[in-house]
């Protein structure tokens, strides 16, 4: 799904050059749920950003589900990240001048589909994550938890092949973080690929196996078993 | 997609209604105070003969020579802009137009046939019968007098459809009599309401006056030593009485010809210059011949119909609108920028860059939309005030016609959306990164 | 108040500062002349005529038919109009100031020279001075056996006239003009000056080249204009205006039915009607000017507040830091003194150079430093007050800002 061979990125200033990842791989194969852990300034939101699509690299090769996203232009990109990403930010970012409907709305307008498709996705995805019924309801009515989890019905309405998740339960307290792990599991146990960058150890556990990058390099592959849980964690 | 825009438009000015209310205002007032004059300008400058305006023509001839100051009269650069009575009669005798007519402004006290109502005052034209088909003029009842009525001097009158309404009530009145200073004149026609704008065939005094009432032969004027009410401006004093007058290098008559063709205005324009140089030869004028033949548009550009105010006044509002337009761009930009994060999340989302430029336009054109009709609003207000603040003459010229409100639209979207292309371009701009996380 | 660090962060913040400086350049360009013209028009339309203007109106009468008597009918209609209560004087006239019509003639010293002096022509008889209620600063006024009679066409010149101080300071320079001599235009004998009047301006109003040399030359020649249509000027008794305007049209109809008497109109009416287009434009320039001002000063308000939002957590840093509410309060008052300040010297330029485009294309006087101060001075003052309300908001921001990041 997400095959990142040798992938570099440097930052170039006036002065200096600073290289943001050197020598990155990782393949995140369809179905895994992956955690990205690192302290902070190691690289681990630049590849998310890179992921994303949202920015370039500078060297290196990456594709994304099977097809090679160099050289891609602006329009090519912001396609591709429309049909084949989901992204989960940490603070929500959801659209204050619009009600839940419509914000899961946005990435379908851009997709293309009818009104009577986008209805049904909107529709199919609130239900997912349990919010069908404050559909009419605008952000700031909601709580941290229930915006988050508007999000991931965005992110998950286009039916996207890989969804990226930068610290989603970081702007929630303990309780609706959990809410939203939970439902973050249940995806992947649907099928979903699932890629999220977290400092959060307890949180990487939850993933299926972790990377673990410092200073723009993956240090180590832990291959964790599930653990299950136990009632009161 | 384009009306998903439009909802995101409305819904994006509704969330900060302080600043939507200050860009709307901001547009409409420029606009308002800019079609203002944009409308009494075109009103001014447009042709008041179409089809027509460069077929007809006025001469000039200098006779009064190089040295003169002539104070009201003009600068000693400009040809006069009447001719002496010789010159007239003799271009009517030359015949060397199509139609031609020698002209002038003059007034009379009517008194009606009945007793019981008070003389009153009445414009009247003095013209040749080529003055009618010359100009259009439309008729009611009856037709212009004849060729022969001009020769014979004979004392028919054409009326104005405004005065038969007055004497007739409207009636057909052709055969009846009207007395003009004690002196009957017979109608031979009622003419249907002319009131052309500006008044081009006659710019002495009024440019926007309002047209006569009384149209008689000029030949009959003269023998009835009807005095000019337009301007009389003379080089030297004339020698006494009327006769003195016609001999005179005094100028205040008007004259117009009908020339179909760019040929016979050559030809015409030959003739003038023929013209002067035979006054130069028989030693009435001791100066090379000096003649001007003006269309109908060059003739309203050189009587100055738009004045300097007028054309100041359309420059200060016209700076008005920029400035406006300028302080429209500021709060765009501060609007879009403050959504800066709702961009980055759309382009995250999957929106290319003309996805977010469309997206601001329509924004901008929303805004603009808005603006022009708070503009039309203060366009009518503004009309209403220069009726009142300027001359009465004016006063027809402060119209919204249906092209003007187009106009108005088109200005107020177009300029909100140039003066939105800068903030539009700065938010495709913003970088669908991770700067998201953080402020 | 250390000007680097806000010059530093204006750079960042270019765009917005290029536009409010620019609008403020545009608005006091168009704040400096729109303020000039104005004062012009308005000193235009005071222009003294010279007339004592309360309490004089003027008749406009035609007789009908050509009736041969005119003189005798015309002397009836004065002893009238004389006899009137309220009335204190009243004559007849060819023409009178601000009508915008009127006669003008040349007049010189020496007879074998063109005349280079223009002047207006006024007839009037012994009433008209006091009708007009002109000053007589040397000689004397008509007496009755110096009046004649003078239709329009006639091409004859009295022996003797009244000019208007102005009119005898460019004829005779330095010296008293009573009892010289001058040569009106088409005259064949000379006219002796009796007697000099204070000021009469011309009939014209308008503004510009000729009218400014000639605006108060003036000759009253001793004259009853004899004409079926002419001007009969009556002054009242203060207070008694409007009642004689009525009494006078009735009681000429009483002694004539056969006139046309256009209009009855207080001589104050015909100065508002002769400027007023002048007024007209005075009043849309002051209205453009507010409008221009509000419009600037509400944008000036939008973008402060947009920047202040933008900075609310530099602003939460300062004040954790150390800076009181009035040190933020001066940061952006001083912000907006420097954008107005470099929008100002841009906008004088501007000024001046619109006015000297003005002054050729329009033959304009030039603009007078003053009004470029005095428009500055609003400019800047209108920036200080449009600020005031986003700097208080921002001064008003707590110093949590800085931790908790707005």
């Amino acid at each position: 799904m997400l095959k990142m061979t040798h992938l570099s990125k440097a930052y170039r200033t006036e002065v200096v050059e600073t290289y943001a990842l050197r020598d990155f791989s990782i393949h995140v194969r369809p179905g895994e749920f992956v955690a990205v852990t690192g302290p902070s300034g190691s690289g681990k939101t630049t590849f998310l950003t890179i992921a994303g699509l949202l920015e370039e690299f500078s060297g290196g090769e990456y594709q994304l589900d099977g097809s090679d996203v160099r050289g891609l232009d602006d329009n090519a990109r912001s396609h591709l990240r429309n049909e084949k990403i989901g992204f989960i930010f940490q603070a929500f970012n959801l659209i204050p001048d619009l009600n839940v409907f419509d914000n899961v709305d946005v990435p379908l307008r851009y997709r293309g589909f009818n009104g009577a498709e986008r209805r049904r996705r909107i529709q199919k995805s609130l239900e997912r994550v349990g919010l069908s019924a404050r559909s009419r309801h605008y952000p700031a009515e909601l709580s941290g938890g229930q915006q988050q989890r508007v999000a991931i019905a965005r992110a998950l309405a286009g039916d996207p092949r890989l969804l990226l998740a930068d610290e989603p339960t970081g702007n929630l307290d303990t309780h609706m973080a959990r809410g939203v792990m939970e439902l973050l599991e249940e995806l992947h146990r649907d099928g979903a690929t699932i890629v999220m960058v977290t400092h959060d150890p307890e949180l990487a556990i939850r993933a299926q196996r972790e990377v673990h990058i410092v200073d723009g390099q993956v240090v180590d592959l832990v291959a964790q078993p599930r653990l299950v849980r136990s009632a009161q964690a | 997609m384009i009306s998903y825009y439009f909802s995101l438009a409305i819904r994006s000015l509704k969330r900060n209604i302080v600043l939507t209310i200050l860009m709307i205002a901001a547009i409409g007032v420029g606009i308002g105070a800019s079609m203002t004059t944009l409308t009494v300008f075109r009103a001014m400058g447009a042709d008041p003969i179409p089809g027509k305006s460069a077929r007809l023509f006025v001469p000039q001839i200098d006779n009064w020579g190089p040295n003169k100051d002539s104070g009201p009269a003009g600068s000693p650069h400009k040809l006069q802009n009447q001719l002496a009575y010789t010159d007239a009669v003799a271009l009517m005798n030359a015949h060397a137009a199509a139609r031609q007519s020698a002209m002038y402004a003059s007034g009379l006290p009517l008194i009606p046939a009945n007793p019981q109502l008070q003389p009153f005052q009445v414009r009247i034209r003095a013209a040749y019968t080529d003055f009618f088909p010359m100009f259009d003029v439309p008729f009611r009842y009856g037709a212009p007098w004849s060729a022969a009525d001009d020769s014979a001097h004979a004392d028919v009158a054409v009326i104005s459809r405004e005065l038969n309404d007055k004497l007739f009530a409207g009636a057909d009145s052709v055969g009846k009599t009207v007395n003009l200073d004690n002196h009957a004149y017979r109608i031979v026609g009622v003419l249907q309401h002319w009131e052309p704008i500006p008044k081009f065939y006659d710019l002495i005094d009024e440019k926007f006056g309002k047209s006569a009432e009384v149209y008689l032969p000029f030949t009959r004027a003269i023998d009835a030593r009807m005095d000019s009410w337009g301007s009389f401006n003379c080089k030297e004093s004339p020698a006494g009485g009327w006769d003195g007058r016609l001999r005179s290098e005094c100028i205040w008559i008007q004259f117009w010809v009908e020339l179909p063709t760019s040929a016979d205005a050559a030809q015409y324009r030959g003739f003038l210059q023929n013209y002067a140089a035979e006054q130069r030869r028989s030693g009435r004028f001791d100066w090379p011949p000096r003649t001007e033949l003006r269309d109908v548009t060059q003739w309203l550009q050189f009587n100055e119909v738009v004045s300097d105010e007028f054309r100041i006044l359309v420059l200060v509002s016209f700076s008005f609108l920029f400035v406006c337009l300028l302080n429209a761009m500021g709060l765009m930009l501060a609007k879009f920028m403050s959504r800066a994060r709702d961009f980055g999340v759309r382009r995250a989302l999957g929106a290319n860059r003309r996805a977010i430029f469309a997206q601001c336009v329509i924004e901008s054109g929303v805004i603009g939309f808005a603006g022009a009709l708070l503009g039309l609003a203060l366009t009518s207000l503004g009309l209403m005030g220069l009726r009142s603040l300027l001359s009465k003459s004016i006063a027809a010229l402060t119209h919204l016609d249906a092209a003007d409100i187009s106009i108005v639209i088109a200005l107020a979207v177009a300029s909100t959306v140039i003066a939105g292309l800068y903030p539009t371009w700065r938010a495709t701009r913003v970088q669908p990164a991770w700067h998201l996380k953080a402020q | 108040m250390e000007l680097r660090p806000i010059l530093s962060a204006m750079r960042r913040n270019k765009v917005g500062a290029i536009l409010i400086g620019v609008q403020i350049a545009v608005t006091l360009a168009i704040l400096c002349n729109a303020l000039f013209i104005m004062e012009q028009r308005l000193a235009l339309s005071h222009r003294p005529s010279g007339m004592e203007e309360s309490n004089l109106f003027a008749i406009d009468n035609e007789f009908v038919g050509e009736p041969a008597d005119l003189p005798v009918r015309q002397q009836a209609d004065m002893a009238a109009l004389r006899a009137l209560p309220g009335v204190i004087d009243a004559y007849d006239a060819n023409e009178y100031p601000l009508t915008n019509s009127g006669w003008s003639e040349g007049v010189t010293v020496d007879p074998d020279q063109p005349s280079a002096v223009l002047c207006s022509l006024y007839f009037g008889d012994q009433h008209a001075l006091a009708t007009l209620g002109l000053k007589l600063i040397s000689g004397r006024n008509f007496n009755a056996s110096e009046i004649t009679d003078r239709g329009p066409t006639d091409q004859v010149h009295a022996a003797s006239a009244i000019v208007t101080r102005t009119l005898a300071e460019k004829l005779f320079p330095g010296v008293s003009a009573v009892g010289r001599s001058v040569y009106i235009e088409g005259s064949k004998h000379p006219t002796t000056i009796i007697g000099v009047v204070e000021r009469l301006q011309m009939p014209w109003t308008q503004a510009g080249g000729w009218a400014e040399k000639y605006f108060y030359n003036s000759m009253i020649e001793p004259y009853h204009f004899v004409a079926p249509e002419t001007w009969y000027l009556v002054r009242t008794q203060p207070g008694r205006l409007a009642a004689v305007m009525q009494a006078a049209r009735k009681q000429l109809f009483a002694i004539d039915r056969a006139r046309v008497i256009d209009k009855v109109e207080a001589v104050t009416d015909t100065r508002a009607e002769a400027y007023r287009d002048d007024r007209g434009l005075a009043v849309i320039l002051a209205v453009v000017c507010a409008s221009l001002l509000g419009v600037t000063g509400f944008g000036i308000v939008g973008l402060t507040s947009y920047w202040v939002s933008q900075r609310r957590r530099q602003i939460g840093i300062r004040r954790a830091l150390g800076a009181t509410r009035g040190a933020i309060l001066r940061y952006f008052q001083t912000e907006n003194l420097l954008i107005a300040a470099a929008g100002g010297v841009v906008g004088i330029g501007l000024a001046i150079a619109i006015n000297l485009w003005m002054v050729t294309s329009f033959a304009m006087p030039r603009l007078q430093v003053g009004w470029a101060v005095a428009g500055a001075l609003i400019v800047l003052l209108l920036g200080q007050l449009a600020v005031l309300w986003p700097a208080l908001r921002a001064a008003a921001l707590p110093p949590a800002l800085a931790t908790r990041g707005g």
